[in-house]
């Protein structure tokens, strides 16, 4: 049976990636004795899969992850996980899916929460200001590297239509909270810290690179034109 | 608490940020401010090969057991981190607490390797301690050491304030409680240094001098204040099965070099080869019941989640229940999907049904250790296996299906000759022919030989400790008189650095002479010396000949049976007069049997093999 599961990763364990990530969950499993069902095979691994891996260093309110186990009560599941589970990463929420659909082919936006800061005061109005007529222009372009074998290949790639929207939320000071909705998955991606770079680029913001800490609030779905959570 | 926003900034900048995190499973975290002495446990490496030390998994729950007493840990940082550490002025702090290790009481560094020497310096100089113990007032920790090498602590003599000889489950709960006492009564730096050279095992390099002949050996040793010991006798847990076992193990997220479940089923060695430091300093043999480890190992499996289990010790194919254990092991664990592997195979006991019960699932690599190439030298190191013993184990796992095996050999073993270095290719050839001389149908898989060759290097407390090194003109000579015969592509032949093995020779049996070496190295840039990327062998030979220090007096002179030398004054249990006689049989190549089958009176107390006690 397919259990979808949602769980968060914050603090410190933003510096564990993707691999150790699924590393922490199959020994979780295993300390929680949950009936998980394995590959065949020479190596047999655990059937699990997380959806649309978060990049080394970014929190996350909502990942999810479809596991494959014999039957146990979802509430058993989420109650013995999270006594096991470090405490920074907890499961939010489990339900048993009707149809399968697997949630990597799902995930089509990712909603952020950037938080930076910038070299001099701005009020509010003047730093919307920049950032709204930033998004109005035509094309906004990045760089991206592709790696063709042994080369490298730059590439110019147009992310206006990547960005879904994106607000400011607050200002302090020096410091700086958006929220942004950025396609994610396999019709389009973008990286909030690609968004990041081209606004620094482009604006007059001075933006501290290195001060920038970026949360993932949630993982949407999309039909029809409308976006939804695939749980 | 270290600034989080300045460590936030670093660790975005750096290869695997989770080294510098900690929050693992089975870590420990209590309030600072509850605890009455505060320990920072500290492998000399970075976090993926300190991770891997059973001896820290060990000390650090025991410790941490205390309700009084607190155990962090502390690594060495990579170079990125350490560059962005200095760029942002962020002290060494510990994993746990994030607390900075100047604020502990204790900075305890394992010492398993002397060309981790320099990143101790490195170490102390992150955390803003004074590098020199005599520069060290009341606000700093207290620097110790322990570990194998610290049987000669001498080298490193000006660095460290104490060092603990021996294993460390009693004596550290000693050492901490004994602080405890002192910090709650009259505080006085000196006064608890020398309380605490009082404890069995405790060596406080400050309390003693060393006085030089012209030729620049050891003269005397003298102390320098009343009642401190003359000698220094090492620690020894008697019963393993009552002496305090870790049912836990922290748990890293990223995959470090030993990532599984380890046990120990027992200290000490029988076999008694002759360049063997190990074999000697864990003396006598101590084994825990079979019983004790399967119940540890019930208990560390749950509670880790590890998917594999391996028994670790010197020769673990020497455990006497051996199948037994693996027995009970597999009918315990197979179920549940984990594995149990046996690191350590000699050829000799190498068992043939353990074996095939161990792999059933996985076949990896085979690895073996003659050591050296021709059945006279391994009997002048008393490697106590023959060529037959080899031929008839390779040729069972050759059958069984293995394709991949490792050869382990040592150049510049004292006596050797270039028939004796010829060997190691030989046997190479002679493994690989035994797989074409399987018919076609029995041949599984794709043949591999690997043999590899480390220099030797001549250790303290071994019965070659008076050898003097191969010169690195020899060892180049003889690594390319192998390398050149080997023109296989199914034999690839490895070799350690000369370089390295040389500097390893100088330090290892050094004197307190060696400190000032070390100390200028470092300060000339020297770290992760025992990373080939980062060896700089030609500042140590700049720094060497900037000191005047004769690298050769160390690391190629033979020392006569009467020097005085450098870690005489540390007792191992196993005495001199046995060291002498063996070195005497090995010129003589006469081999000395295990102790198993006869006693020879080693000199270590409270031995139970045969023949044992007063010998």
């Amino acid at each position: 049976m397919i259990l979808r599961v949602t769980f968060n990763k914050k603090n410190y364990l933003r510096y564990i990636g993707h691999l150790d990530l699924m590393r922490v969950f199959h020994r979780s499993f295993n300390r929680a004795d949950i009936p998980i069902k394995y590959s065949e095979g020479f190596n047999p691994h655990p059937k699990f899969s997380i959806a649309h891996p978060l990049s080394l260093g970014i929190e996350s309110e909502e990942e999810y992850m479809d596991v494959d186990l014999e039957y146990i009560p979802a509430e058993e599941f989420v109650e013995k996980m999270n006594s096991v589970l470090p405490r920074d990463i907890q499961i939010i929420k489990a339900v048993y899916l009707e149809k399968e659909e697997s949630i990597a082919s799902l995930i089509a936006w990712a909603f952020y929460e950037i938080n930076f800061d910038i070299s001099e005061d701005r009020t509010k109005e003047e730093a919307e200001d920049i950032i709204n007529t930033w998004l109005s222009k035509e094309e906004i372009m990045i760089t991206k590297l592709k790696k063709k074998g042994k080369k490298k290949i730059e590439r110019q790639e147009n992310i206006k239509n990547l960005i879904g929207n994106l607000i400011l939320k607050e200002i302090n000071d020096n410091n700086i909270i958006i929220e942004t909705l950025l396609k994610s998955g396999d019709n389009g991606n973008l990286k909030p810290i690609n968004l990041m770079e081209a606004l620094n680029r482009d604006t007059t913001l001075n933006i501290d690179m290195d001060s920038i800490a970026i949360k993932r609030l949630g993982l949407y779905a999309e039909k029809d034109k409308n976006i939804y959570k695939p749980l | 608490m270290i600034n989080q926003k300045k460590l936030d900034r670093v660790l975005k900048k750096v290869e695997r940020p989770a080294r510098y995190i900690g929050m693992e499973e089975n870590s420990v975290t209590k309030d600072l401010e509850k605890v009455k002495v505060k320990f920072a446990f500290s492998f000399p490496d970075i976090y993926d090969v300190g991770m891997s030390h059973l001896g820290l998994h060990i000390l650090y729950n025991l410790i941490n057991e205390e309700e009084n007493l607190l155990c962090e840990r502390v690594f060495a940082p990579w170079t990125d981190m350490e560059a962005e550490m200095r760029h942002e002025d962020l002290p060494l702090f510990t994993l746990e607490s994030k607390e900075e290790v100047k604020n502990f009481d204790f900075l305890g560094f394992t010492l398993q390797y002397e060309m981790s020497y320099t990143n101790i310096l490195n170490i102390l100089d992150l955390s803003k301690i004074p590098l020199l113990s005599k520069d060290r007032t009341d606000e700093y920790p207290f620097v110790i050491a322990g570990g194998p090498c610290a049987y000669n602590p001498e080298p490193i003599a000006d660095f460290i304030d104490f060092f603990v000889i021996g294993e460390g489950e009693e004596v550290t709960l000693e050492i901490l409680k004994l602080y405890k006492e002192h910090k709650e009564g009259q505080w006085d730096r000196e006064e608890f240094l020398k309380s605490v050279a009082q404890i069995q095992g405790v060596y406080v390099p400050k309390f003693y001098d060393v006085i030089y002949n012209e030729d620049g050996t050891i003269k005397e040793r003298i102390s320098l204040i009343e009642g401190i010991p003359s000698t220094i006798d090492k620690r020894m847990i008697k019963d393993l099965d009552s002496m305090f076992s870790p049912e836990k193990m922290i748990v890293p997220f990223i995959e470090t070099v030993h990532d599984r479940v380890s046990m120990e089923i027992f200290r000490g060695c029988t076999h008694g080869c002759r360049f063997c430091q190990a074999g000697m300093i864990y003396r006598p043999i101590r084994e825990k019941s079979v019983d004790k480890i399967v119940e540890l190992a019930d208990k560390l499996v749950k509670n880790t989640g590890y998917e594999n289990i391996s028994l670790s010790s010197l020769s673990s194919c020497d455990y006497s229940e051996l199948y037994i254990l693996i027995t009970k092991l597999m009918e315990k664990f197979e179920e549940k999907k984990v594995g149990v592997s046996l690191p350590s195979l000699r050829l000799d006991s190498f068992s043939i049904d353990i074996l095939k019960e161990i792999e059933k699932v996985r076949k990896s690599g085979l690895t073996f250790a003659p050591e050296a190439g021709s059945q006279r030298l391994r009997d002048v190191i008393n490697k106590g296996i023959t060529e037959e013993d080899l031929i008839n184990t390779v040729n069972y796992v050759f059958k069984e299906g293995w394709s991949t095996i490792k050869l382990y050999f040592m150049v510049g073993l004292p006596t050797e000759t270039d028939e004796d270095v010829m060997g190691i290719k030989d046997l190479a050839y002679k493994v690989k022919d035994m797989f074409f001389d399987l018919p076609k149908d029995e041949r599984k898989g794709n043949l591999k030989v690997t043999a590899s060759a480390s220099c030797f290097v001549p250790k303290p407390f071994t019965p070659f400790q008076w050898v003097g090194q191969e010169s690195m003109d020899e060892f180049y000579r003889k690594i390319y008189l192998v390398k050149n015969s080997i023109k296989d592509n199914k034999v690839t032949f490895n070799y350690h650095d000369p370089k390295l093995s040389y500097l390893e020779a100088i330090i290892a049996r050094g004197d307190r002479r060696i400190s000032k070496l070390i100390l200028r190295a470092w300060e000339k840039g020297c770290k992760f010396d025992g990373w080939s990327e980062y060896f700089k062998y030609d500042t140590w030979i700049e720094t060497l000949k900037e000191l005047n220090i004769d690298g050769d007096f160390y690391a190629l002179r033979n020392r006569s049976l009467e020097e005085n030398l450098p870690w005489d004054f540390i007792n191992p249990g196993v005495s001199k007069d046995y060291l002498m006689r063996e070195y005497k049989r090995s010129l003589e190549e006469q081999t000395t049997p295990d102790c198993r089958q006869q006693c020879r009176g080693c000199g270590i107390k409270g031995c139970t093999m045969t023949g044992g006690g007063d010998n």
